[in-house]
């Protein structure tokens, strides 16, 4: 097999099994893409840990 | 918008496809969709696919982010992928592939990445093997930096497709997970044609 019908054949395929929805799957990332930005901030808060109020006080109370 | 489609211009329409559903995966499991997007989600057209696999994985997605309550998906992220200690079911890699606790990907990931022109963002806290940035980085390389599809299989291949069946499998199966399963059951369907469209080269 040549390496152009190589490409074409893995391009039909790929239609025919359906990445070739394009159109759609760009529309949802554009979309969040400009709304994740927004709500940057207070996802990052809510990932992981980090220091609460009370666990600042807890700190507080442990230092000698 | 149009910044975000400016550099995809230029490629195939599959190509298109393939980077903008590598982008929503990575953000799916980055972190919980927000309201837009599941709402976005909900209102996408079907995938026209002759053989059912990722049509029917689509769709499914999209009625399950019709039916989903943004605050519950968060927490059910947050309950599963974040936790307190060892999260139920964990979004690196590295976890379903290493046999040996002297086998370092981590490093050699981080090598190839570098090698790649890709590198953390500052302020990022999440290792590279996070599927997320694995699914970010192979977005970049088909719209961004248009690699050569030899070079995308070979990290597609070392880096991906070992953990794609267990973590998908693992997320599917877990007892808290409710909307996870489906994106789960569409990033199982999605990783598996690109594995199978790789192997046509």
């Amino acid at each position: 097999m040549t390496e152009r019908t190589k490409r074409l054949s893995r391009r039909n395929f790929l239609l025919a099994v359906g990445a070739g929805g394009a159109a759609t799957a760009a529309a949802i990332v554009a979309k969040n893409t400009g709304s994740s930005q927004t709500s940057d901030k207070s996802k990052r808060a809510s990932r992981g840990y980090h220091a609460t109020e009370h666990v600042n006080n807890y700190y507080r109370t442990t230092k000698v | 918008m149009t910044e975000v489609l400016k550099f995809v211009e230029t490629l195939p329409p599959e190509e298109v496809a393939r980077a903008n559903f590598y982008g929503l995966l990575a953000r799916l499991f980055y972190a919980p969709p927000d309201a837009a997007l599941l709402e976005a989600l909900a209102g996408a057209e079907e995938i026209e696919a002759e053989d059912g696999g990722i049509g029917e994985a689509w769709q499914r997605l999209a009625q399950a982010a019709a039916a989903a309550d943004p605050e519950a998906v968060r927490e059910e992220y947050e309950n599963v992928f974040v936790g307190t200690g060892k999260a139920a079911v964990t979004l690196y890699t590295s976890a379903y592939t290493i046999r040996y606790s002297n086998e370092v990907p981590l490093v050699a990931l981080r090598s190839e990445l570098a090698a790649l022109g890709l590198g953390r963002r500052e302020g990022a806290a999440e290792p590279e093997d996070h599927i997320a940035a694995l699914c970010d980085a192979m977005r970049h390389f088909v719209a961004e930096q248009k690699r050569d599809l030899h070079e995308q299989a070979r990290f597609f291949s070392r880096w991906i497709a070992p953990a794609a069946g267990p973590l998908c499998n693992a997320i599917a199966q877990h007892a808290a997970t409710d909307f996870y399963k489906p994106v789960a059951g569409f990033a199982k369907a999605f990783l598996h044609l690109e594995q199978s469209a790789f192997e046509m080269l």
